[in-house]
């Protein structure tokens, strides 16, 4: 489990990184190291032999991690137990959902951008920046771009990214007023890949729901989002703070979108098993998030 | 060969330095080539370390291979079983995930820096009290994780153990005794782990040639430059310390000292190479244990003569292809005694490798009889007589002679597993 040789280069300027990238593509191919958390354990099984690595971690204006009008920006080099000290209260959802990513072990050099750009279907991160409505700095050697998540990615481990481009930074959203959140998985182990999950964002206005979004993740190729405002507004206007009767009235309209969930299933889990958790773990969720609005709200 | 890594410098905005970065300068692109070697400079436990590293190493391949750090196990290098969890910057992270290249200027706590076998952490005498380990395997990893744990986390509760220390796998225990054991430390020490009891003394961990790139073959030794040697910090495997009343007087003792390959022939299946000048050399030791047949080849420095005191001190460093390494600091000295001369040998041994797993006990024993052969031997050259016993390599008789005077704890020792 020794990765195949390959070069190795560390800038500390963004210029440089570009450079360095249109480079080793030219020469062969070249791969982006932040963290390595996901790229090493691939290197190791020499699943992939890039030729060289181009390691971000000693660019300064990578490194921060500021609220930046009305969002949370992490740069490409922040690892995730970074933000899980410093800004989990400010971004809720990315809060609930890291302590889910691996173990601390991992989270102490994972990065947030590599999660994203890794684009793992089973990753938690993407489907919180799905969920969200989290935008990428996107930068090459034509200047930087901004891509929303939801347009971000393409399928298995794939994104729009080119292969001399690199995730700089994320804009995560800072809750807005009435927004609350939920979140779920389900995993053989604490720490293992999900078999399935959930993530969701509602957001409340004078005790009605103006806003749900519900994404599910684990089950296809990439995370998958939908819209339930109207079901859930329906729900809410009905039977008001009653979770029992919002759970039995939501598992119904959420087991929809969990039809829809294309899974091959496999010796972990069924493709039945995995329709089912989107079920569940979906309309908890929802449920969690309107409880967690009218929580913040009285705060 | 490995050429050493090349800075090329960018000389755009050369003022714009790092904020968080450490180690290399701000405006430098590192460049290393897949088969060139980089210098990286980490502390690890407390001592400033250096290795030679070529960018695919990883940091537990580093710690094992280049500084003899073996505490630190591997199980599936690819960051699922959490063996190898080490300590980066104070959290807690898995080694084989990590390239050592990116490491420049980080801090290391590897389990050898947590306590030393006579100095215990508390959570080490924790895991030995309440029975967390059988096989060992995990242990390292285990204790690093837990030690990271309370030192983050003082007082977590008992019930959120099992998902806290699930980032390293055990299979032996069930965990329920690991559990046992980290809470019972978590609670003894409301206010955090407590402090490791090995980090700290600013003395160079060494880079060893164990692992890294060279050859070992005989002809490739004899013509490349003597290794500068230097020895770990760390505990020794073992210390040898030899006292031994000779009929030969120091003066004719010193007189052999004077010319190493005769003391290398009093050394049992020891033999000279070559003489690189300056005092170096490159040698040969042979060991025969039963059917354990080891052929240590490598230098050997002569670093300090001192005629006043009849003594010599000399620092080695040699491999076997199959045994693992071997690196020793001996001090030799001769003084009048009763018409003939106290002849003492002390030498402190690193062993790394399937030697070492010999244990130190019998890697002790096999080492002290080595010595007293040595002695033996040195004295009858001294006197002007052809040593006897040496010529063999330490062999079947050393193995009988040893195993008897051994036999009684060995076979304790085996009852007891």
């Amino acid at each position: 489990m020794k990765p195949a040789p390959f070069s190795y280069v560390r800038p500390t300027r963004l210029d440089d990184v570009v450079g360095e990238l249109e480079e080793a593509e030219s020469a062969g191919s070249g791969k982006v190291i932040a963290g390595g958390q996901s790229l090493l354990p691939v290197l190791a099984m020499r699943l992939g032999r890039p030729r060289t690595l181009v390691d971000i971690t000693r660019v300064p204006e990578l490194a921060g991690l500021r609220e930046e009008g009305g969002s949370i920006r992490i740069g490409a080099a922040v690892r995730q137990r970074q933000v899980e000290r410093e800004a989990a209260q400010r971004i809720p959802l990315v809060g609930h959902a890291l302590p889910w990513i691996g173990h601390r072990e991992i989270r102490s050099r994972g990065t947030v951008c590599g999660s994203l750009a890794h684009a793992d279907p089973s990753a938690e991160l993407p489907a919180v920046a799905l969920c969200l409505g989290a935008v990428l700095t996107v930068t090459g050697s034509r200047g930087s771009r901004e891509v929303p998540a939801a347009d971000f990615f393409t399928g298995a481990m794939s994104t729009v990214l080119g292969g001399t481009e690199l995730v700089t930074a994320v804009r995560f959203p800072a809750p807005r007023a009435g927004e609350g959140f939920g979140f779920g998985e389900m995993a053989r182990r604490h720490g293992d890949f999900a078999l399935a999950g959930a993530a969701a964002r509602v957001r409340l206005d004078g005790g009605g729901v103006v806003e749900a979004q519900l994404v599910g993740f684990g089950v296809a190729d990439r995370a998958r989002s939908q819209d339930f405002t109207g079901p859930l507004a329906e729900a809410v206007s009905r039977h008001g703070q009653d979770e029992k009767a919002l759970t039995a009235v939501m598992t119904e309209a959420v087991s929809e979108m969990a039809e829809d969930v294309v899974t091959a299933g496999d010796a972990h889990a069924s493709q039945d098993y995995r329709r089912r958790l989107i079920r569940v773990l979906g309309t908890r969720a929802l449920v969690r998030a309107c409880a967690d609005s009218r929580r913040r709200a009285k705060r | 060969m490995s050429r050493s890594a090349t800075l090329r410098r960018t000389l755009k905005n050369p003022l714009k330095g790092l904020r968080n970065g450490r180690g290399s300068a701000g405006e430098e692109t590192l460049r290393v080539e897949a088969e060139e070697t980089v210098r990286v400079s980490f502390t690890v436990n407390g001592r400033p370390a250096e290795v030679d590293v070529a960018p695919r190493v990883t940091l537990s391949d580093a710690l094992r291979d280049h500084l003899s750090l073996t505490g630190t196990h591997i199980g599936c290098e690819h960051g699922v079983c959490g063996m190898c969890t080490v300590i980066v910057d104070g959290d807690a992270a898995r080694a084989c995930l990590l390239l050592a290249c990116q490491l420049e200027g980080a801090e290391i706590m590897t389990v050898e820096g947590l306590g030393t076998p006579d100095d215990l952490h508390p959570l080490q005498d924790s895991f030995s009290r309440h029975h967390a380990l059988q096989c060992g395997f995990c242990t390292p990893g285990m204790l690093m994780s837990a030690y990271e744990l309370l030192d983050h986390e003082p007082g977590v509760p008992k019930e959120e153990l099992p998902e806290k220390m699930s980032g390293v796998l055990c299979r032996c225990t069930g965990y329920r005794h690991i559990m046992d054991a980290v809470s019972d430390v978590a609670e003894q020490h409301p206010e955090g782990a407590p402090a490791p009891r090995n980090c700290g003394t600013a003395q160079l961990l060494p880079r060893t040639t164990a692992g890294g790139p060279g050859s070992t073959a005989e002809e490739d030794l004899q013509h490349r430059a003597p290794a500068e040697i230097t020895l770990p910090s760390s505990e020794p495997t073992v210390t040898v310390g030899v006292e031994e009343h000779i009929r030969a007087t120091p003066e004719e003792i010193w007189e052999v000292l004077q010319d190493t390959d005769r003391v290398a022939r009093c050394l049992p299946g020891a033999e000279l190479i070559e003489d690189f000048g300056e005092d170096r050399y490159l040698g040969r030791i042979r060991v025969a244990l039963g059917p354990v047949k080891l052929s240590f080849i490598g230098d050997i420095h002569v670093t300090e003569r001192s005629e006043e005191n009849r003594s010599i001190r000399a620092l080695a460093q040699a491999e076997d292809a199959a045994g693992g390494s071997v690196q020793a600091g001996v001090a030799l000295s001769a003084q009048p005694h009763e018409g003939g001369s106290l002849l003492s040998a002390d030498a402190d041994l690193f062993m790394v490798g399937k030697i070492a797993q010999m244990g130190r006990s019998l890697a002790g024993d096999v080492s002290a009889d080595m010595f007293a052969q040595f002695t033996r031997a040195l004295d009858a050259t001294a006197r002007g007589e052809e040593p006897t016993d040496t010529q063999a390599p330490s062999s079947v008789a050393m193995f009988t002679r040893l195993m008897s005077t051994r036999a009684k704890a060995l076979v304790g020792r085996l009852r007891r597993r």
